[in-house]
C-alpha cells in the first residue's frame, strides 16, 4: 500500500487492454446515462445500447482471455504482491459468463418488461453497476477492493430488488435485503480490520503469508479465527450460504423476474469464486506441511456447505410459488458449489485442479438451467400474472413448448442423465471422492451429504412437473413471445447438448482452472509486473 | 472389429421418436409399430454371427475363447482427460444378446397391444406416449450393451423419465403415487451405484498407477484386449473384471472406501442398487403397485426387460468384478432369493386383483434368479439366465392377458369372473398355456429356468451346505404356484359362465398377434432349450464362472475374505 501511495504510477497501455472489460462497463454505464437525455428516454434505445456494450465488454474479455491464457497471472499495480487487480484464467472465465448471463438477461428484459419500461437507464445503471461489482469481485486478493466490489455488487441490488417503487413487498424485501447487507458488510470490515492490525497489510496475499507463519507458531490463533470468520460471514452472504441466507428467498421473490435470474446466478457464483480464490491463497501459503493447522476451515466450509444445501433444499419443499421454490433451489445449488471449495482449503490437495474444474463446468451449466426454468416462470408469469405452482397446472397442454424445456432444466437441476446437470454434479463428486480418497472423512461426508440432497430435491422439482404433465384443471393456454420460447428451448437443448459434448465442456472449464493466482514470488522488482509465478 | 450396428440398434428408436414429433399425428402409431418392428429386424441380424460357421450347434463357441470376448464392439472415446477416460463402449456377449432379443421383441408386442391407445381411459396425448414409449427402448437396449460403466449409469437413468410419465400420465388411479414411488426407488438404487462407480474408477486408477511404478513400466497390460496398455483408471467393465492388478487392488484389505473394506462394500452397493430393480424382497414394494397402475403394455415392458436389468446388473457387474462379495455373502443372497420365492408366492396367491397376483409372481420367479446366482456355479448361473428369459416371455404374456379382460370387463376382481373360457375360446386357450409356461410347466420355458436353478444349488451342495436345503425350500415356492396360477385358473376361465360376461367377443386378431409370438415361444423354449438360448449364453456364462472361480480360489490363498467389512 505505501508503494502506491508513494509514488505516482502511471498505468501502461496494456494494463488499460487488461483493464479494458471494466472500463467497457463503466462506459456504457455513462452512456446508459448521457445518451437518453439527447435521444429520449426511449426503453429500446437503452437497452441496444446496453446490448452493445455488454457484446463489446464481452469481446474485450474473450481478447484478454486469450493474451493471459499462457502466462497465468497480470497484475494492474505495480507490486505484485499488493496487487490492487488480477487478471488471470479464473477472472477471464467469470467474466465471460457474466457478460453472456449479462446479455441473456437483458435479452429476457427485451422480451417482458421493455415495452412497459420507463425508467429503463435507472435499471441499467444498476444492473451494470452489480455486473461492474461481480467482475471486480472475482479478479483481486486485495481486502480493501474486496469490499469495494462486495458493497458495489451489493448495493445496487438492494435497489434493484426494489425497482417496482410502487409494489410494497418489493420495498419490503429490499430493505431486509439492504439491513442484512448492510450488517453482514459491517462484520466484513470488521474482520478485515483486525487481519489488517494483525499484519499490516491490505494484500491477503501477505495477509496469508502471515497467518501461515502464525499458524506455524502457533500465535494469534483465536484472533485469526474471529477475522477470517468475519470476512467469511460477508462473503457467506454473497452467496446466501446457510444461515446467511434469509434475504434470499424473499429478495428473490419479490423482485422482478429478470432481476432474480441475474442474481440467482452470477452474484453466487462472484462469490463463490472470490472465496476459492480467498481459500486458495491461504492453502498455498500454508504449505502441504500445514494440513491440520487449516482442517478446522475446510470443515467450517464443508459443515456450511452442507448446511446450506440440506436447508435450501428441505426449506424448497413446501413453496407454493414457484419462483421462490427456485430461490431455494439456488441455495442448496450454492451448497454443493461450496463442497468443491472445501477441497481447497487442504493445502497441496491432490483434487485441487479437479475441483476448481468441476466449479467452473458446474457454474457454467448452473447457469443455462437457472435461465431456462426462470425464462419459463418468467414467460408464464407475464401471462398469467402468477407464478404460483398452480400456474402451471397443465402447462403441457396449454404450452408444450413451455413445458418440456422446464422439465429439461427441473430434471438437469436435479442432476438426472441425459441433462447436463448430471455432468455438474458429477465432476463436484469426482472432486470430492478424489479427495475422500486422500484425505479426511469429511469428504465422503460430503459426498454422502450430496447425494441425499439429490434424492430430497427430486421430490420438490417433481412436484412442479407433476403440475405441468399430470394435472389439469382447464386453464386457457399460454401465449408466450416466439423469442422467449426459442430461448427457454434453446437452453433445454443445449442442457442436453451438453452431456454429449461434455468433453469440451470439461476442457473449457480445465482451460481455464490452471495457473490461478494464488501467491506471487515477493522478490520481484517494482515496476515490472509480468514476473509474478503461477502455483497451478 | 468395430462395428456400428449397435448403435444402430440403440437409437432406431430415438430416431422413430422424433419423427413421431415432427410428423402428423395421424402418422404416430404406424412409424412407433415400424420402429419398434425395424428395431427388432435389425437386432435380428445379430444371429448372423451365429450362422457364420454353418453349425448353429457351435454357437457356444462363438463367445469363446475368453470372458470378454465380445462382438459387434464399438469403441470411442467420450470424455477424456490426463489418465481420465469414459468410452462410447458398445458390445455384445452371451450375457447381453439373449436379453438384447428379448428386449427388442418385447417392445414391438408391447407397441401392438398399444395399438388401441384412443380406447384408454387416459388416451390424451398419443404423441407424448409414443414418444416416451421409444425413448423408453433406446434407454433399456443401451443399458444391456453399454460396457462402460458411465455410459451404462447415463442408460439407466435415462429409463426414469418416461417410465415415470407412461405410468403417470395414463395408468390407473393411483398413477402418480405409484409413479414417484418406482421413480424414488429406482434413483435411490442408482445413486448408490454411483457411489460404487466412483470408487471403481478411483481405486482402479490407483490399481494400475501403482502396477506401473512398481514395475516401472509406461502401461500395463489389459486383462482381455491382447496389445493394449491401460494406463490410467477405467469404467470399462469387462477390463475391471479380468485385469488382475485390478482385482487385486480391489480385493486388498486395505483398500477402504468411507473407512469399509472396498471390494464388500461396493458389492453391497450395487447389489441393493440391482436388487430394488430385481426386485427382490424388501426392496419390492414398488414393484406391485407399479404394475398395478400401468397401462398394459408397459406392465409388459415392466415385467419382460425391466426386471432383467437388476439380474443383468448381478451378472454383469456385481458377480464378476467383485467375485468374492458373492462367495462370501451367498448365504444371505440365498435366503433373500427363497424369501421372494415364497413371499411372492403367498402374496400372490392371497390376491385377489389379477394384476396385483401377476406382479407378485413376478417377485417369486425373480427369486429363483437370485438363488441360482447365489450359488455360484455354472448350472445355478444358466438357470437364473434362462429363468430370466424365460419369465421375460410368460409375464408380458400374461400381463397381456390380464389387459385383453381388462380391456372388455373395465375391471380385475378375480373373484368376480368365471367361466370365461366358454365365451372367448380362442383366449381361454392361450391364457392357460402362458400360465402355464408362468407356473413352470414342463415342457413350456418355465420349467427349465427353475430346474436348472435347483439342479444348481444341489451341485453347490459341497461347497455350501445350506444350498440342498434352500433348494427344497424353493421347490416348495414351485408347489405354491403352482397352487395359485390352479386356483387362479379355476376362479377365471372355469366353472359356469357369468351371464354379464357371455357377450363378450373372443380374442381378436391383433391380441391373438401378440399372444402367438410370446405363446409359441414359451413351448419352444420348453422343448429345445439348448438350441433356442443355451447354445447362444453358456459361451459366456461358463466363461465367467470359470473366472469368477478362478478369482475367488486366488483371494482365498491370499485369504482376503470379503465377510469382514472392516479393516
Amino acid at each position: 500500500m505505501n508503494q502506491l501511495l508513494g509514488q505516482a504510477w502511471i498505468p501502461e497501455g496494456v494494463d488499460l487492454f487488461r483493464f479494458s472489460p471494466e472500463l467497457t462497463l463503466v462506459a456504457t454505464i455513462v452512456l446508459v446515462l448521457a445518451v437518453p437525455m439527447i435521444m429520449g428516454r426511449s426503453a429500446r434505445l437503452v437497452g441496444g445500447i446496453v446490448m452493445l456494450g455488454i457484446a463489446a465488454a464481452g469481446w474485450l474479455t474473450w481478447r484478454v482471455a486469450a493474451e493471459v491464457s499462457g502466462q497465468g497471472v497480470a497484475g494492474m499495480s505495480p507490486d505484485p504482491a499488493s496487487a490492487m487487480l488480477l487478471v488471470d484464467n479464473l477472472s477471464c472465465f467469470f467474466k465471460l459468463i457474466l457478460f453472456f448471463f449479462a446479455a441473456c438477461v437483458t435479452g429476457m428484459w427485451w422480451m417482458g418488461s421493455s415495452a412497459s419500461e420507463r425508467n429503463a437507464p435507472e435499471f441499467f445503471v444498476l444492473l451494470l453497476g452489480t455486473a461492474l461489482g461481480m467482475a471486480l469481485m472475482v479478479g483481486t486478493l486485495n481486502m480493501l477492493l474486496i469490499v469495494i466490489a462486495i458493497e458495489l455488487a451489493s448495493l445496487p441490488s438492494y435497489a434493484i430488488v426494489a425497482f417496482e417503487k410502487r409494489d410494497r413487498a418489493a420495498a419490503e424485501v429490499s430493505l431486509k435485503y439492504a439491513i442484512f447487507g448492510a450488517i453482514s458488510a459491517a462484520i466484513m470490515l470488521y474482520g478485515i480490520s483486525l487481519l489488517y492490525g494483525l499484519y499490516q497489510s491490505l494484500s491477503f496475499v501477505e495477509v496469508a503469508d502471515g497467518i501461515a507463519t502464525d499458524l506455524a507458531t502457533g500465535r494469534n490463533g483465536v484472533i485469526i479465527a474471529v477475522a477470517l470468520l468475519c470476512f467469511f460471514c460477508g462473503i457467506g452472504f454473497k452467496i446466501s450460504a446457510v444461515p446467511f441466507h434469509f434475504w434470499c428467498p424473499d429478495a428473490f421473490q419479490g423482485a422482478r423476474i429478470e432481476v432474480t435470474t441475474w442474481l440467482s446466478v452470477v452474484s453466487k457464483a462472484a462469490g463463490l469464486i472470490l472465496l476459492m480464490r480467498l481459500v486458495h491463497a491461504l492453502a498455498a501459503a500454508a504449505g502441504a506441511e500445514m494440513i491440520s493447522a487449516l482442517a478446522p476451515l475446510a470443515w467450517g466450509i464443508g459443515i456450511l456447505a452442507m448446511l446450506t444445501c440440506t436447508v435450501g433444499n428441505l426449506s424448497a419443499y413446501m413453496q407454493t410459488s414457484v419462483k421462490r421454490m427456485l430461490a431455494y433451489s439456488s441455495i442448496a445449488h450454492a451448497g454443493y458449489m461450496l463442497m468443491v471449495v472445501a477441497i481447497l482449503a487442504v493445502p497441496g490437495s491432490v483434487g485441487a485442479a479437479s475441483a476448481v474444474s468441476a466449479l467452473l463446468v458446474y457454474i457454467s451449466i448452473y447457469l443455462f438451467m437457472n435461465l431456462g426454468a426462470f425464462g419459463v416462470v418468467a414467460l408464464v408469469y407475464w401471462h398469467t400474472g402468477s407464478d404460483s405452482i398452480n400456474a402451471f397446472s397443465g402447462l403441457i397442454r396449454r404450452a408444450p413448448w413451455l413445458a418440456i424445456p422446464m422439465l429439461c432444466c427441473l430434471m438437469s437441476l436435479v442432476g438426472l442423465p441425459p441433462f447436463a446437470g448430471f455432468m455438474g454434479k458429477f465432476w463436484i463428486l469426482y472432486a470430492l471422492a478424489e479427495q475422500g480418497d486422500a484425505a479426511s472423512w469429511l469428504y465422503w461426508t460430503l459426498f454422502v451429504v450430496a447425494v441425499l440432497n439429490t434424492l430430497i430435491s427430486l421430490y420438490y422439482y417433481m412436484r412442479v412437473v407433476v403440475k405441468m404433465m399430470l394435472a389439469d384443471d382447464g386453464q386457457e393456454s399460454v401465449r408466450a413471445p416466439a423469442a422467449g420460447t426459442i430461448m427457454v428451448n434453446l437452453c433445454g437443448l443445449l442442457l442436453i447438448a451438453m452431456l454429449i459434448w461434455a468433453q469440451p465442456i470439461k476442457h473449457f472449464a480445465d482451460r481455464f482452472s490452471t495457473n490461478l493466482y494464488s501467491a506471487p514470488v515477493l522478490t520481484v522488482d517494482v515496476g515490472t509486473i509480468d514476473q509474478t509465478t503461477a502455483h497451478p | 472389429m468395430e462395428s456400428s450396428l449397435l448403435s444402430w440398434i440403440v437409437f432406431l428408436p430415438s430416431i422413430g421418436a422424433v419423427a413421431i414429433m415432427l410428423l402428423p399425428k395421424a402418422l404416430t402409431r404406424v412409424i412407433a409399430v415400424g420402429t419398434t418392428l425395424t428395431t427388432l429386424v435389425v437386432s435380428l441380424l445379430l444371429f448372423r454371427t451365429f450362422l457364420a460357421g454353418g453349425d448353429p450347434a457351435q454357437a457356444e463357441s462363438v463367445f469363446g475363447s475368453g470372458y470378454g470376448f465380445l462382438h459387434y464392439v464399438q469403441r470411442i472415446p467420450w470424455i477424456t482427460g490426463e489418465g481420465f477416460t469414459i468410452e462410447y463402449f458398445l458390445g455384445v456377449d452371451g450375457l447381453s444378446f439373449p436379453l438384447l432379443i428379448l428386449t427388442t421383441l418385447v417392445m414391438f408386442l408391447s407397441c401392438v397391444a398399444s395399438w388401441n391407445f384412443s380406447h384408454w381411459k387416459v388416451n390424451k396425448g398419443r404423441k407424448a406416449y409414443f414418444v416416451l414409449f421409444l425413448l423408453l427402448e433406446t434407454g433399456m437396449l443401451g443399458v444391456f450393451v453399454a460396457l462402460d460403466f458411465f455410459l451404462f449409469y447415463i442408460f439407466w437413468e435415462i429409463m426414469l423419465l418416461p417410465m415415470y410419465f407412461l405410468i403417470g400420465v395414463w395408468g390407473g388411479v393411483r398413477r402418480e403415487y405409484a409413479a414417484i414411488k418406482f421413480f424414488l426407488f429406482t434413483l435411490a438404487g442408482s445413486v448408490l451405484m454411483l457411489v460404487a462407480l466412483l470408487g471403481m474408477y478411483f481405486y482402479s486408477a490407483d490399481a494400475v498407477h501403482q502396477a506401473m511404478a512398481s514395475g516401472g513400466v509406461e502401461g500395463i497390460a489389459s486383462g482381455y484386449r491382447p496389445d493394449v496398455m491401460i494406463t490410467g483408471g477405467t469404467f470399462d467393465l469387462i477390463e475391471l473384471a479380468t485385469n488382475q492388478a485390478i482385482q487385486d487392488h480391489f480385493g486388498a484389505a486395505s483398500t477402504m472406501l468411507m473407512g469399509f473394506r472396498f471390494a464388500p462394500f461396493a458389492f453391497i452397493l450395487l447389489f441393493i442398487g440391482f436388487a430394488i430393480k430385481l426386485p427382490a424382497v424388501p426392496f419390492h414394494t414398488w414393484l406391485p403397485d407399479a404394475h398395478v397402475e400401468a397401462p398394459t403394455p408397459i406392465s409388459m415392458i415392466l415385467a419382460g426387460v425391466l426386471l432383467k436389468m437388476g439380474g443383468y446388473g448381478f451378472l454383469r457387474i456385481c458377480y464378476p468384478i467383485f467375485p468374492g462379495g458373492g462367495h462370501d455373502w451367498a448365504f444371505v443372497i440365498a435366503v433373500i432369493g427363497v424369501i421372494s420365492i415364497l413371499y411372492g408366492a403367498l402374496c400372490a396367491m392371497a390376491q385377489t386383483d389379477f394384476k396385483k397376483l401377476v406382479a407378485y409372481s413376478s417377485v417369486s420367479h425373480m427369486g429363483f434368479v437370485l438363488l441360482g446366482i447365489s450359488v455360484m456355479n455354472k448350472t445355478g448361473f444358466q438357470g437364473a439366465m434362462f429363468q430370466m428369459i424365460a419369465h421375460g416371455i410368460s409375464s408380458p404374456m400374461c400381463f397381456f392377458l390380464v389387459g385383453v379382460i381388462y380391456d372388455r370387463a373395465h375391471h380385475r376382481r378375480i373373484n368376480d369372473f368365471g367361466g370365461l373360457w366358454l365365451s372367448m375360446p380362442k383366449y381361454g386357450s392361450w391364457a392357460t398355456l402362458g400360465f402355464f409356461a408362468s407356473l413352470g410347466l414342463p415342457g413350456l420355458c418355465g420349467f427349465i429356468g427353475e430346474i436348472y436353478v435347483l439342479l444348481g444349488c444341489f451341485e453347490g451342495r459341497s461347497q455350501f451346505g445350506w444350498a440342498v436345503p434352500m433348494a427344497v425350500l424353493a421347490a416348495t415356492g414351485v408347489v405354491l404356484t403352482a397352487g395359485y396360477v390352479l386356483w387362479l385358473i379355476q376362479r377365471v376361465y372355469l366353472g359356469k359362465l357369468r351371464e354379464e360376461y357371455a357377450g363378450f367377443p373372443d380374442a381378436g386378431i391383433r391380441e391373438v398377434f401378440i399372444l402367438a409370438p410370446f405363446g409359441v415361444l414359451a413351448i419352444v423354449l420348453g422343448i429345445l432349450p439348448k438350441h433356442t438360448l443355451f447354445n447362444f449364453m453358456n459361451g459366456t456364462l461358463d466363461l465367467m464362472v470359470d473366472h469368477i472361480v478362478s478369482m475367488n480360489r486366488h483371494f482365498d490363498l491370499m485369504n482376503q475374505s470379503y465377510a469382514m467389512l472392516g479393516g
